[in-house]
């Protein structure tokens, strides 16, 4: 009559004790795994911010400013160069009736 | 009381059960002290304590941990980045671990022909156990280091604030120090939101910003000046979106910057910037309702007040009304201007409009003006056109938005986005009107002082300023001028301002040897405002068109012949 209690408490106590284990091993790996993930994003973060700031370094207003005078031709919006499509419709019914100023 | 004697076997054999049941006890007893213990021990084991010692692959990885939160980054309002931290190598050396130093010299000078050998003999014969070599090693150095295999060398990672635009906005970003810590400008001002890796936007425009930079550089080595300033800022919610002092510095070397170039110009140095002072004085004259714009004062002869004598730069040989004032910029007349409204209502107004104390810009840097406050009639003439008042550009800036944003204070900002509900009115929408219409007759009336400023299309006004400079030991320099401009466009509905200062110009040949605002200020101004205004979204106006209205007051300026012809 002892002995069958005894050995199925043992047995509880070992099985406890096992999964017990398991369970912190599975734990600890997945811990480890996400400070793994963390760093992997910090880093990919700090990649990030020095492409980022390469990017900055070669969009600087006076390197581009270069390129689009030296390169591309471009020159200096001018007041005249942008109108008003409303100017243009009137600009154009003056003109069309006969007024050439 | 009977007794057992566990050690005679007689006495055993005749009380064998008894003792049978006591051995069982003990076992029992033994066993279920094991299980606890074990027991105990097996729970603890398993359940997770990041500070168990047994959890070396995890105190291993936080070790390993690649970094902590990076400094955030500062961005200018397109989100383009303008501060930013990044790891780099450093090399270090335990010179206890180098066996054969002369190899290792050798071979680092390979990789680093910059290193001096005496140098590094020096180090590597140290007793010291680390020796910082190098602060920062490129990538491509790190790699051919990695094929040396040099014993005893370390590697570790630090953290680089760099400034990716160099020069753009240095005075605004500030420093950190050697540890990350901001020591100037934004840096400093956010350092505790910047140092948890929180990111900071502001409202300055890095195109915008670069604009005025270039057209003020310009004008400064063209008139030999010192030095200058320049801002750009919206007129209804103050959000700056250029603020540029020259001489300035490349943001990645500050330490190794002379003071004179880290000094911000713009929020920090206080000038007396001459005439663009008037403004004020014909905003409080109107506001005060003892004089409107049919009063006239005699300019006629120069002004003598107590020891000093007042004169005028463009001198008129008759009575002229407050517009007239400010186109011709009348000295005389604003000093009379002045003495009706009295000095109360100017230190009044001049408290209000913030030229009194320091303003609550997001820079540490920022300078507090300086005010003749004594009340006396003098002082109140010559602060009326700008002399015995020292501010900041910032400051004519901030006044001037009021001025033309409906009289409502605008405080200036370099955050975007930032929402200000407190309309604080310094004067009345009907003096504002007044006084749009007279800034806009400055840059486009044939008298105006301004003239050179006119970008078609774009209805500039403003007021120029040209002062004599303090000389440090005392009273005035003949040789040495402050020039200035503060204005805004479109004068129908001004969306921004711009400010322009610049330092001791000289008056060169193209100039005919003049050097004061008209010349060397208002051309800038024009410059600016035509490229920058198709960024700021802000259109040309057709002012040929039948249909143009500027919205604004049309006041009759007589030139200097027209006398008679009010």
């Amino acid at each position: 009559m002892i002995r069958y209690p005894y050995s199925l408490i043992f047995l509880v106590i070992l099985f406890v004790g096992i999964s017990l284990y398991q369970v912190k091993h599975f734990i600890t790996k997945k811990e480890i795994e996400l400070t793994q993930i963390e760093n992997n994003i910090k880093i990919a973060q700090s990649d990030i911010n020095i492409l980022k700031a390469e990017l900055s370094y070669l969009k600087r207003p006076d390197r581009i400013e270069k390129i689009a005078v030296n390169s591309l031709g471009l020159r200096q919006v001018l007041p005249t160069d942008i109108w008003n499509l409303k100017d243009l419709v009137d600009a154009t019914v003056t003109l069309s009736n006969g007024d050439n100023k | 009381m009977k007794k057992f004697d566990f050690f005679d076997l007689d006495v055993r054999k005749q009380n064998q059960s008894k003792f049978r049941k006591i051995k069982l006890l003990i076992c029992s007893l033994l066993l279920i002290m094991s299980f606890t213990i074990i027991g105990y021990r097996t729970i603890s084991l398993a359940s997770i304590n990041k500070k168990n010692i047994s959890n070396i692959a995890y105190k291993t990885i936080e070790n390993k941990s690649f970094q902590k939160n990076l400094r955030g980054n500062i961005y200018d309002r397109n989100n383009k980045i303008l501060a930013t931290t990044i790891n780099t190598l450093s090399l270090n050396v335990n010179p206890q671990e180098i066996l054969n130093k002369h190899q290792t010299i050798t071979k680092l000078i390979k990789i680093f022909p910059y290193l001096k050998e005496e140098d590094l003999f020096k180090k590597l014969n140290s007793n010291k156990k680390h020796i910082n070599l190098l602060r920062e090693i490129s990538p491509r150095e790190y790699v051919r280091l990695l094929n040396a295999g040099i014993e005893g060398l370390k590697i570790e990672t630090i953290k680089k604030r760099i400034y990716p635009n160099n020069t753009l906005a240095s005075h605004i970003l500030g420093a950190t120090d050697i540890d990350g810590k901001g020591i100037a400008g934004v840096e400093k001002k956010f350092d505790s939101q910047l140092q948890v890796g929180n990111d900071v936007t502001l409202s300055i425009h890095g195109g915008i910003q670069h604009i005025t930079r270039t057209l003020l550089l310009n004008q400064i080595k063209k008139f030999e000046a010192e030095g200058g300033a320049g801002i750009i800022m919206n007129a209804k919610d103050g959000e700056l979106f250029s603020i540029v002092s020259l001489p300035d510095y490349n943001a990645n070397n500050y330490n190794s910057i002379l003071n004179e170039n880290l000094f911000n110009k713009a929020t920090k140095g206080i000038y007396e910037l001459g005439s663009t002072l008037k403004l004020i004085t014909a905003a409080i004259a109107f506001e005060s309702n003892l004089i409107n714009e049919n009063d006239v004062f005699d300019v006629s002869k120069p002004l003598k007040v107590s020891s000093r004598i007042i004169n005028d730069f463009h001198p008129l040989d008759y009575a002229i009304n407050i517009p007239e004032v400010i186109v011709h910029s009348s000295n005389i007349g604003s000093a009379k201007i002045a003495e009706k409204f009295g000095s109360s209502t100017q230190l009044k107004y001049l408290r209000s409009l913030g030229l009194l104390n320091r303003l609550s810009l997001e820079i540490p840097e920022l300078g507090k003006p300086q005010v003749l406050t004594d009340k006396k009639v003098l002082s109140t003439m010559t602060i009326s056109y700008g002399h015995g008042i020292s501010i900041t550009p910032m400051h004519l800036a901030s006044a001037t938005a009021t001025i033309v944003n409906s009289g409502v204070k605008v405080n200036p900002t370099l955050i975007k986005g930032k929402v200000e509900k407190k309309d604080e009115v310094i004067i009345s929408k009907e003096t504002s009107i007044k006084m749009k219409s007279i800034m806009r007759l400055v840059v486009s009336n044939k008298n105006g002082t301004a003239k050179k400023a006119e970008a078609s299309g774009y209805l500039i006004g403003g007021k120029t300023g040209t002062a004599e400079k303090i000389n440090p030991s005392g009273g005035y320099s003949k040789k040495k001028n402050i020039v200035a401009f503060t204005g805004a466009f479109p004068m129908n509905d001004p969306q921004f301002i711009i400010t322009i200062m610049i330092d001791n110009p000289k008056g060169q040949k193209f100039s005919f040897g003049y050097r004061t605002a008209g010349w060397v200020v208002a051309p800038i101004v024009k410059q600016l405002v035509t490229r920058v205004a198709p960024i700021l979204g802000v259109k040309p106006q057709l002012e040929s068109s039948p249909k143009f209205s500027n919205n604004l007051l049309d006041f009759k300026i007589r030139g200097k012949n027209d006398g008679a012809n009010l």
